[in-house]
């Protein structure tokens, strides 16, 4: 009996023995730091901060919704999405357009996390780049997205937090002043633009280019007034000239049944931005990377089957006023749906109501500058989205002549982007002239709010929109970023809870 | 070799003689047979006698016979599961007649702990204990089913009827917030998750017995701290074979419908609010009423088995089938099962196996369709949809409504969508016994579980749901499968050293648990005729970031643990016990937990002071400490820092072309572990009168550290993701439970039983932040429901909501707190709010009388619960006056006026008291013994959810109490049904 049972003890005990490994063992994903460290994680490393700039929907520049672009469009006087009698749509849109939106908005916390997630992924790729002693233009490209990040941020927010190493704790920083950021950003982007490559489409398609950075410092030089008190138009004017060295061309435009709203101007915002004029775009196709809804959400139901074969959802339209100023020669003028439509419907071209009780579901002149192309379904189409084209840069040109007392020189500017839209030229253009100009060219790609605010426009009254008070060129700071770091301090105007 | 050959012949010689002494000896017989309280025959009761020792069991007519050695009269003690021990003197050649009366308590004897059993008496910890008798008959589905209202502290919670969808359980409330709640399920040893009981017959159950308490749950250390419910299958028993048939047929009834416009009163109210005229299509159309039916419920098992010589077995085969109320749903499910026992080596050695195999194939009711952005359940597209709107356009095709987006037409996806899961369930163990020597015994157990499951869904253009129109019918496919091994090696050890008893057990335990599968999604058919069965017949061009998956990931888990039972007198009993648990998903640091306890109980009855007193006829005092853990909610390689495709962009366009796209998907956390939860539990049993009164009285405190919380973080540092998992953070809970019963009437032929069970608990958050990676981080103020919030200093789930105070002149809702602007602070600290009360029940009660008289018997169940508030978020969505044009609106909506509104203010905010009738059941066991084949026949109607009483506006207040971050929202369920059912059980001779 014994000896059974000292055998029965050994046998427990030699079992017991076997199995007493607890390890992890990963089977579908990739350890991070078998991955990371290897040249193709250093370089997925820079795809990662290229991706986060079409993003998808609540986390992009432009394309889907709920992010950068919704918010410095739809606070502008350029285009609003009204509550309909029917019970559509949420009241965000429309809020932020008559600046009544909550200080916590879905959009605007949206646009800080896209921003500050943009720039951790520029951060650790600058660092994991670095490390792997990558090619300098590749580290140059991280940096300069980093800075253009920024730039928006300041754009937006004012004084933010700011770092650029990783290992900082934000949650204990405090903000930095807007001029101060700014100065980064000049410095950083003088370093490093000339390290970019010269290259225009192909491979760099959607990346920046060293033209494209000389654009961001043109746009940071042109806005350096409203972020720091200071202007630098003489900066601003040679940073677009550097662009304008890049060999870029305004892209034709003439009446083309083929083409999109029948002129081949409307290719620029087709399924890929030509290379002529594009600076810098997004690569965008449906579902597969991001989409562009930009056409899908202004058409109403019937229009949309109609047009581009799917159910508009009955959103975006134009204000009237704004309409109105363009001239009827303007080709530019065809983006805009008024009256008797495809599906047979009729746009009417004002709206009664914004919020409550809202407007008639055929109320509002409608827009197809971005005209849906395949692949496209009922989340949207394959349109390329244009960050910055040459035309921009020609308007740049001519806003910091005039601002520098020289309207003369701005006249040749303005001249080209008026004779392609079908238009006489304008001999010593205004300020307003350009301002218009600006509206009537750049209109749905987000350069409004920053244009409205840089030539005094933001805060006047328009349409159903009330006069607007100073706080407001600033979008409040999310208030569970507040709750988080509480060394932050709420922009001037808004509650600070 | 002398000595074998004495042995030998020894054992001959004295087998003769045993032999010749009994041939010569005179013979006495004892007859007898053992029958229940209503005079049906017990087969497999137990016969000891005590001068002799001898035992014998009943065979299948109950009846029993000893030989005894030349006595007149033999003491004998008669047992039977579930039966009060008989003690009588029986006389030779006569046949006795022995009625056993069912344990006054409602309690087998013998109670299943976790790796051995204890007696009922010796009990030191806080177990229920249910035995098939007392569980709830009637249309039962799930094992959980069976329990409700049935013991103190353990609820169930059943939000809606939809075949195949299980209730939850909580056992003792909510100890975690995202570890998971859900207890430790151990059928027959084997352990598993909750999915676990759907592979349990639920007439096949012997026994559940409900670890409440840590000084219980211990013995499953890393696993315990939820409770845990043992499962005990029908065994055969020794005997004459024995056939039996049950079956329960129901019919299933929705009990009431929410009070929505008719076509008319729309037409009315559009035209008053300013609906444009194109949004009335004209029709009168109740959609409720065309997605939904009654719905039937069949329950069959056919159950059979014999014992002898050292061997037993019992087989069933269990169907069960059901038509959901619901279009489209149905579920289906057969389980067979065998468990066999041998012995062997001179009766030391008891192998016992057990194989079971379960198919289930269901067709769910959609979820994730629809364009209301608060539910996405099919049925609750019913109370959206217009009744104005016709089911059909005149061509015959489905009627949509271009102008509202993502229109759906409820009925078209009721009607043609194909969502089917099919599970296969297969489990089989072994376990070995042997008595060594003198009380010492080993053991060795394995099992192995697996599970496949394959889900098919498939939405043709017709469902009229945008994504299948856009793409020409959209398919996918799941093959999830789960592989769970199990082996554990124990040693124990019994043994009486004068009035002091031991029982040590020690146990090595080895489990692997393996998942793995895949997931293929197609869109753009040709047709509809081979739905998901051909994904390949879909189009390429219409193929989107993760249309295809697969994964495999497992979890290990190796155990060192004991325990041991001390006694003393049968006065005084000690427990303690001790588990070591390594798991692969705790970090680094933390790859072993240790979980104690220590529990005692004082018989007090057995005193020499208590002798002379007539009302106590039982007394005992337990208290007990424990430490348990949970790593339920751990996700398995959750340590460790991972890449994997980008969540928000899998493909990008990068260097010119298309690429995939790699980043961060997980935060390193070697710290993580298991939540920890320590509780102290004091208990009281009693028996009054000579047990006409029982109860038992407990009171316990717990508390869980190192609470596991998915923590928002700022992807900054240290986080290369903006969530981690890890443990910070403490929760407190408190409770009482008083379990009561009363035999008002306790006769031959009629017998009235009044019992019920009450629970208290409270719930508080008292920690909610901790340093992670040497960053501060703090969830107070998460949200944890509709205006419910983790805050710490109270419960889970406390509202904090606005005071709502009418309606303005443009519709708009009004409330306390608001600038004169309209503008108000919507944080979650703003002080406008105020606490309304907590989403989780403060108490939960039932009432479970019972009566008999001869063959006739009754039972009911009422329970209900209370102390909470519910948020009718149904109520407000379909009340929101701007909302007419595109949906329907409640009848109530008209008289609030109100159109829109910026909060949720707490005029949806509503009592969640209630009361239910659960359970009305009338058996009756009709007289067979002049039937040759029949040995028993009982027919029985139950009726379920009878009535349900409370002041709830919505259909019903019972809605999520999980403990998650949902718990205490209506937002429109699966009906939730009445039942009548008519039941069979009949035994063959």
């Amino acid at each position: 009996m014994k000896k059974l049972l000292i055998f029965s003890v050994f046998i427990v005990g030699l079992a017991a023995q076997s199995c007493t490994k607890v390890n992890e063992t990963v089977y579908d994903k990739y350890p991070a730091a078998a991955f990371a460290a290897t040249p193709k994680g250093a370089d997925n490393a820079l795809a990662i901060v290229v991706a986060k700039i079409t993003g998808t929907w609540g986390s992009n520049y432009a394309g889907r919704d709920n992010c950068w672009y919704d918010l410095n469009s739809f606070s502008s006087d350029e285009q609003v999405i009204p509550h309909r009698n029917t019970g559509d749509w949420q009241l965000d849109f429309a809020q932020l357009y008559t600046r009544t939106a909550p200080t916590s908005l879905g959009i605007t916390n949206n646009t800080w996390n896209w921003l500050y997630g943009a720039i951790y992924s520029a951060n650790d790729a600058v660092a994991q780049l670095t490390a792997a002693k990558a090619d300098p233009s590749k580290i140059a490209e991280a940096k300069v997205m980093r800075d253009w990040f920024y730039y928006l941020l300041i754009d937006d927010f004012g004084d933010v937090p700011f770092y650029t190493d990783n290992n900082t704790d934000p949650n204990t920083i405090q903000q930095t002043k807007r001029a101060d950021i700014y100065n980064f950003i000049v410095t950083e982007l003088k370093a490093n633009v000339d390290l970019l490559s010269e290259t225009k489409g192909g491979v760099y398609y959607g990346r920046f280019n060293k033209w494209a950075g000389y654009m961001v410092l043109a746009k940071v030089y042109l806005n350096a007034e409203v972020y720091t008190g200071t202007p630098h138009w003489a900066e601003a004017l040679a940073a677009a000239t550097k662009v304008a060295s890049g060999g870029f061309t305004l892209h034709p435009a003439t009446a083309n049944t083929a083409s999109p709203n029948g002129n081949t101007y409307y290719e620029l915002f087709g399924n890929t931005c030509p290379d002529d004029e594009t600076i810098l775009a997004e690569y965008i196709t449906e579902n597969i990377i991001s989409g562009n809804i930009y056409t899908i959400r202004s058409l109403n139901s019937a229009n949309g089957t109609a047009l581009i074969g799917f159910n508009g959802w009955n959103g975006t339209v134009i204000p009237s006023e704004y309409y109105d100023k363009f001239d009827d020669k303007d080709i530019r003028k065809k983006q805009f749906l008024v009256g008797p439509q495809a599906g047979n419907i009729t746009y009417t071209k004002d709206i009664s109501s914004l919020i409550d009780p809202g407007a008639g579901p055929n109320e509002g002149i409608r827009n197809t500058k971005f005209l849906t192309v395949a692949p496209n379904d009922a989340s949207g189409g394959s349109n390329d989205f244009p960050i910055y084209r040459y035309a921009d840069v020609l308007l740049m040109q001519a806003e910091c002549n005039v601002r520098l007392g020289n309207s003369a020189a701005a006249e040749p500017f303005l001249k080209q982007i008026r004779t392609r839209a079908g238009l006489g030229d304008i001999a010593n253009p205004t300020l307003d002239d350009i301002y218009n100009e600006r509206g009537f060219e750049l209109n749905m790609e987000g350069h409004r709010r920053q244009d409205m605010i840089r030539f005094g426009k933001y805060l006047l009254p328009h349409g159903f929109v009330s006069a607007g008070a100073e706080y407001m060129k600033l979008f409040p700071i999310p208030a569970a970023v507040l709750t988080v770091n509480p060394k932050l301090k709420q922009n001037p105007g808004y509650p600070t809870n | 070799m002398k000595k074998v050959y004495l042995f030998k012949y020894g054992l001959t010689v004295l087998f003769l003689i045993c032999a010749f002494s009994s041939a010569f000896a005179q013979k006495s017989v004892f007859k007898g047979k053992v029958v229940d309280e209503l005079n049906q025959p017990l087969p497999g009761a137990t016969i000891h006698v005590k001068e002799t020792d001898q035992s014998t069991v009943t065979d299948a007519n109950g009846v029993f016979s000893l030989v005894g050695n030349n006595q007149s009269v033999l003491t004998v003690q008669v047992t039977f599961i579930g039966y009060d021990v008989a003690n009588l003197v029986i006389k030779a050649n006569e046949t006795a007649a022995i009625k056993l009366v069912p344990n006054s308590k409602s309690l087998t004897e013998v109670v299943v702990v976790g790796y051995g059993t204890v007696k009922k008496t010796d009990l030191t910890g806080s177990v229920a204990n249910l035995g098939a008798k007392d569980l709830n008959p009637g249309s039962v589905t799930n094992p959980l089913q069976q329990i409700a209202g049935k013991a103190a502290g353990v609820n169930i919670n059943e939000v809606g009827s939809e075949p195949g969808v299980a209730p939850s359980i909580r056992i003792r409330g909510i100890t975690s917030l995202s570890g998971g709640n859900d207890p430790l399920v151990v059928v027959d040893g084997v352990q598993g998750n909750m999915e676990f009981l759907n592979q349990v017959p639920p007439s096949e159950i012997a026994s559940i017995d409900i670890l409440k308490d840590a000084s219980a749950t211990a013995i499953y250390g890393s696993r315990g701290a939820t409770g845990v419910i043992i499962i005990t299958t029908k065994k055969g028993a020794a005997g004459k074979a024995t056939v039996e048939y049950n079956e329960n047929t129901s019919l299933d009834v929705i009990p009431k419908q929410l009070q929505e416009l008719t076509a008319s009163q729309w037409t009315k109210q559009a035209e008053l609010q300013g609906v444009d005229v194109s949004a009335n299509h004209g029709s009168n159309t109740d959609w409720y009423n065309l997605l939904t039916r009654n719905g039937v419920t069949q329950n069959h098992t056919l159950a059979f088995g014999s014992g002898s010589n050292g061997f037993n077995y019992r087989a069933s085969v269990s169907a069960i089938n059901q038509t959901g109320v619901v279009l489209g749903s149905n579920y289906k499910k057969y389980i067979a099962r065998i468990v066999a026992t041998q012995k062997a080596l001179d009766d030391k050695l008891t192998l016992t196996m057990n194989v079971n195999t379960g198919v289930n194939d269901a067709n769910y009711s959609p979820i994730g369709v629809g364009n209301a952005a608060f539910t996405s359940n099919t049925i609750s597209q019913a109370y959206i949809a217009r009744p104005t709107d016709p089911v059909y356009n005149t061509d015959g095709t489905y009627f949509t409504d271009p102008n509202v987006f993502h229109y759906t037409n409820p009925y078209a996806i009721a009607k043609t969508v194909s969502n089917v899961v099919n599970q296969d369930e297969l489990f089989g163990s072994l376990r070995a016994d042997l008595d060594i020597y003198k009380g010492l015994s080993a053991g060795w157990f394995g099992s192995w579980r697996k599970v496949n499951q394959n889900t098919g869904y498939y939405a043709p253009v017709a469902s009229t749901i945008t994504d299948a129109v856009t793409y020409n019918g959209q398919a996918h496919i799941n093959n999830d499968h789960t592989d769970e091994k199990l082996m554990d090696i124990n040693l124990s050890y019994k043994r009486d050293f004068g009035l002091s008893h031991i029982d040590a057990t020690a146990v090595y335990e080895y489990q692997i648990q393996t998942y793995f599968g895949s997931y293929s999604a197609a869109r753009g058919f040709a047709n509809d005729i081979a739905t998901y069965n051909g994904l390949q017949l879909g189009t390429l061009a219409s193929a989107q970031n993760g249309d295809v998956s697969s994964y495999k990931n497992d979890r290990k888990l190796v155990s060192y643990l004991g325990r041991v039972n001390y006694s003393y007198n049968n006065r005084y009993y000690l427990t303690a016990s001790f588990r070591a648990d390594g798991s692969s998903v705790f970090g680094a640091n933390h790859h072993f937990g240790y979980f104690p306890s220590a529990s005692a109980a004082w018989r007090i009855d057995q005193e020499s002071f208590m002798a002379n007193q007539k009302v106590f006829s039982m007394l005992k005092l337990r208290g007990g400490y424990g430490v348990t853990g949970n790593q339920q909610g751990l996700p398995v390689q959750g340590s460790i820092s991972l890449y994997g495709l980008s969540t928000n962009n899998p493909t990008t366009y990068f260097g010119g072309q298309q690429i995939s796209l790699y980043d961060y998907i997980q935060n390193a956390n070697p710290d993580l572990r298991w939540e920890s939860r320590s509780e102290t539990n004091l208990g009281l049993d009693f028996g009054l009168f000579n047990d006409r009164l029982t109860g038992t009285v407990e009171a316990y405190t717990s508390k869980t550290t190192n609470l596991l919380y998915n923590y928002n973080v700022n992807i900054s540092g240290p986080f290369k993701v903006n969530h981690i998992f890890a443990n910070a953070g403490t929760l407190q809970n408190k409770g009482l439970e008083a379990s009561l019963s009363y035999a008002v009437i306790k006769t031959k032929d009629v017998s009235l039983t009044l019992a019920g069970n009450g629970s208290l608990m409270q719930n508080k958050v008292l920690k909610l932040s901790g340093v992670i990676d040497g960053i501060q981080q703090s969830t107070n103020y998460q949200p944890w429901g509709t205006n419910a919030w983790l805050v710490e200093g109270q419960p889970i789930g406390t509202y904090l909501i606005y005071k709502h105070t009418g309606v303005n002149s443009n519709g708009v809702e009004t409330f306390a707190g608001q600038n004169a602007d309209g503008s108000f602070d919507a944080t979650a600290q703003s002080k406008i709010r105020y606490n309304a009360g907590q989403s989780l029940p403060k108490y939960n009660y039932a009432f479970t009388p019972s009566f008999t008289y001869k063959n006739f018997d009754a039972s009911m169940v009422w329970r209900g619960a209370g102390g909470n508030k519910v948020f009718n978020g149904l109520r407000s969505k379909l009340s929101m006056l701007e909302n007419l044009g595109k949906q329907n609106l409640l009848q109530s909506a008209i008289a609030t006026g109100i159109h829109s509104s910026a909060v949720q203010s707490d005029e949806w905010l509503e009592s969640g008291n209630y009361l239910r009738f659960q359970n009305l059941s009338l058996g009756y066991r009709i007289n067979v013994t002049n039937i040759k084949f029949i040995s028993a026949l009982r027919v029985s109607l139950t009726g379920q959810n009878l009535a349900l009483i409370t002041k709830y506006k919505g259909l019903d207040p019972e809605v999520d109490a999980s403990g998650g971050s949902s718990s205490g929202g209506d937002y429109g369920i699966y009906p939730r049904t009445r039942t009548f059912s008519a039941g069979l059980n009949v035994i063959l001779k």
